[in-house]
C-alpha cells in the first residue's frame, strides 16, 4: 500500500544522522555551516511553515514554467516587444543584466546551505531552493536571448556579471557578501530572511504589477512565477533566526539583519528606485517607488521584526529621510555617467516631472532646477555637455557613487586603515566597514584602481576594460535628446517600420 | 606632490574625485570643482569646509589647510 502524503513526509524531512565515526563538528564545520556552532539538538525544532514534497514541488514548478512559455509562445519572438516603451525595454535590459546571472550565484548559496545547513528539513528546503534559483537563471537568460534580434544589448543578461562595469561590480560585492562568501547560517539570514522577505517583493510582486500595466505581460508572468518560489524558500531564514536567539545570539542577529538591510536597500536605490521612477511608461505607473517601499517592503520587514522582538535599524531615521530623495540622485547620476552603464538612461519630461512632484511633495524644489539644468545644458553644449566631466567619487562598501541625499544634503565620510584613506557614501556603509574590517579592508572599488594607474583613466579604453563596446553599446539618452519639444508623442517599439 | 581629494558641491548631487598638485590653493580648489558641477557659470560667494566643517581659509594651499589624499572638503554655495 502506498504511504500517504502526511504519513511519510515528517520522517523523509527529518533524517539527522547520528555520527559514529567522524566528529559532527567536521561534518558541519563552522567556517561553511556558520557561527555559533551548536550541536544538531538545538537544531532539531527546526521547521518551515509550508511543507512541500520533491514531487508536489515538480508537478508545481511544471505548471508555472508551462504559464511563462505559454504566454512567450502566444506572443512569438516576432512579436515580442511590439507596443512596448522604450523606457521599458531599456529597464528590462537593465533588470536582466543585473539579477539573472545573480540568481545563479543564489543557487550557490541555496546548495551551500543544503549541503551545511544544520537540520535535514533546512536542507531539504534549500535543495529547493536551488532548483528555484536555477530556474531563475533560465528564464530571464531565455527571454533575455529572444530579444537579441532587437536588441543586441541584451546580451548582457549573460554578460554583465562577466565584466568589469562599475555598477554591476557594485551588484556583485553586494551579493558575494549576502551570500558567496557566506556561511549558511549568514545566508539563511541575509538572503532569505532579509533580502527576499523583505526586498524581493518590490523586485518582484511590485515590478510584475508596473509590467502589467506596461502590456509587458510575459515579464509580469515571468516575475510572478519567480515570486512565487521566493516566497517558499525565503522561509528558511525564520526558523533559522528563531534558533539563533533561542541560543544567546540576539546581537549577532541584529547585526546580521541591520547591514543586510542597508546593503539591501543601497542596491535598491539604484537598481528598483530608478527604474520604476524614470524607464516606466508614466500610465503603468501606479504606485511611487517611495510607496511601493512602504507597502511592500517597510510594513513587511517591521511585522518580521515585531515577531522576533528585534528593534529597527539603527539608522533607520536615516533611511526613511532616504526614501524621498536617494533614488533620485542616483539618477542623476547614472543619466551623467550613462556612458558606462549598458542601457540607455532618461530624463523627465514635463508630464513626469509633475508626477514625480505630486508624489514627492518637493521633487521640483530639490531636482526639478538640477534636471533645468542638465536641459539647458542640451540646448548650450549638445550631449557632451550632459555628460559628466571627472571621475565620481565612490563608496569603498557599497560600490555605489556617494550621491547627495538630496541637493545640499551629503553624508558622505571618511576611515583611515593603515595609512589608506577609505572614502564612504554614508554613516551606515561605514559602520559595515568598520565591523567587518578584514573582509572589507584592502578591496579597490573602480575609480581607487583608476587613479592607482591599475584601470584606464581614458573613457575609450575604461569601456573596454569595463567591457562596454562603445559606442553601440554604451548607455545613451533615451530619446536622444529628441524630447518631447522636438518629438512628440514619444515612439514605442511599435512605431518601428 | 599630487594629492586626490573628494569634493562636493553643495547645490550639486554627487561627489567627484579630484587631482591636484597640493600646493594649489584652496580657492583654486573649489573653482575646480565649480567648474565641474552642474552649474560651471555660476558665481558668487562661496565658503569651503572639511569634512569635520572646519571652514578652510581659501587663500591657503590644499596641504597647508590640512587637506590630503582621500579627505572630503565641501564648497558650500547659497541655494
Amino acid at each position: 500500500m502506498v504511504l500517504r502524503r502526511d504519513d511519510w513526509l515528517d520522517l523523509a524531512r527529518k533524517v539527522d544522522w547520528t555520527y559514529a565515526y567522524v566528529d559532527e563538528r567536521d561534518v558541519f564545520p563552522a567556517a561553511l555551516s556558520g557561527e555559533p556552532w551548536l550541536p544538531q539538538r538545538a537544531w532539531q525544532n527546526w521547521n518551515e511553515a509550508y511543507r512541500t514534497t520533491y514531487r508536489e514541488y515538480v508537478a508545481n514548478q511544471r505548471s508555472k514554467d508551462e504559464a511563462v512559455v505559454g504566454v512567450r509562445s502566444a506572443l512569438s519572438k516576432a512579436h515580442i516587444l511590439e507596443g512596448l516603451d522604450p523606457g521599458w525595454l531599456q529597464l528590462l535590459k537593465f533588470h536582466n543584466g543585473a539579477l539573472a546571472l545573480a540568481e545563479y550565484a543564489g543557487a550557490v548559496a541555496e546548495l551551500r546551505m543544503a549541503r551545511f545547513g544544520r537540520d535535514s528539513a533546512w536542507r531539504t528546503m534549500a535543495t529547493l531552493g536551488a532548483l528555484d534559483e536555477i530556474r531563475h537563471t533560465q528564464i530571464p537568460l531565455l527571454l533575455g536571448h529572444d530579444m537579441l534580434g532587437v536588441d543586441g544589448n541584451f546580451d548582457w543578461t549573460h554578460r554583465a556579471y562577466h565584466t568589469n562595469e562599475w555598477l554591476i561590480i557594485a551588484a556583485r560585492h553586494l551579493f558575494d557578501d549576502m551570500f558567496l562568501a557566506a556561511d549558511a547560517i549568514d545566508i539563511a539570514i541575509q538572503l532569505n530572511f532579509v533580502f527576499e522577505t523583505g526586498f524581493s517583493n518590490l523586485q518582484f510582486m511590485a515590478m510584475a504589477a508596473l509590467a502589467d500595466r506596461a502590456d509587458d505581460h510575459l515579464f509580469e508572468k515571468a516575475l510572478a512565477s519567480i515570486q512565487t518560489d521566493e516566497a517558499r524558500h525565503a522561509q528558511i531564514g525564520h526558523p533559522v533566526l528563531r534558533t539563533l536567539l533561542q541560543n544567546g545570539e540576539r546581537e549577532r542577529a541584529q547585526y546580521l539583519v541591520d547591514k543586510m538591510w542597508w546593503r539591501c536597500w543601497r542596491l535598491m536605490i539604484a537598481l528598483t528606485g530608478t527604474a520604476m521612477e524614470y524607464l516606466t511608461p508614466l500610465a503603468a505607473r501606479t504606485h511611487s517607488f517611495k510607496e511601493f517601499m512602504e507597502e511592500w517592503v517597510v510594513e513587511q520587514f517591521m511585522k518580521n521584526l515585531a515577531e522576533f522582538e528585534l528593534d529597527r535599524p539603527w539608522f533607520w531615521d536615516l533611511f526613511i529621510e532616504e526614501l524621498d530623495y536617494a533614488h533620485h540622485s542616483v539618477q542623476l547620476g547614472f543619466y551623467a555617467y550613462r556612458t558606462t552603464l549598458w542601457f540607455d538612461v532618461a530624463a523627465p519630461d514635463e508630464a513626469e516631472r509633475e508626477w514625480l512632484d505630486q508624489k514627492y511633495g518637493d521633487w521640483g524644489e530639490t531636482f526639478g532646477g538640477l534636471w533645468d539644468q542638465v536641459e539647458a545644458r542640451w540646448k548650450s553644449e549638445g550631449e557632451a555637455g550632459t555628460l559628466a566631466q571627472a571621475l565620481p567619487a565612490l563608496c569603498n562598501l557599497c560600490q555605489l557613487p556617494t550621491v547627495f541625499l538630496r541637493p545640499g544634503r551629503s553624508t558622505a565620510c571618511t576611515l583611515e586603515v593603515d595609512g589608506r584613506p577609505y572614502l564612504f557614501c554614508s554613516e551606515p556603509c561605514r559602520w559595515i566597514f568598520t565591523n567587518e574590517m578584514p573582509r572589507f579592508a584592502g578591496h579597490k572599488n573602480v575609480v581607487d584602481r583608476i587613479v592607482l594607474g591599475e584601470a584606464p583613466g581614458k573613457l575609450t579604453d575604461l569601456h573596454e576594460w569595463m567591457g562596454l563596446r562603445a559606442p553601440i553599446e554604451t548607455g545613451k539618452d533615451l530619446r536622444r535628446g529628441l524630447d518631447h519639444w522636438r518629438l512628440n508623442p514619444i515612439p514605442t517599439a511599435g512605431d518601428r517600420p | 606632490m599630487i594629492v586626490y581629494l573628494f569634493g562636493y558641491l553643495s547645490d550639486d548631487f554627487f561627489g567627484r574625485v579630484i587631482v591636484s598638485p597640493n600646493d594649489r590653493t584652496v580657492a583654486q580648489l573649489a573653482a575646480q570643482l565649480t567648474a565641474w558641477g552642474s552649474t560651471p557659470g555660476r558665481t558668487g560667494p562661496a565658503t569651503v569646509v572639511n569634512e569635520a566643517g572646519r571652514q578652510l581659509e581659501t587663500s591657503l594651499t590644499i596641504a597647508e589647510a590640512g587637506l590630503g589624499n582621500g579627505d572630503i572638503f565641501t564648497v558650500l554655495r547659497d541655494a
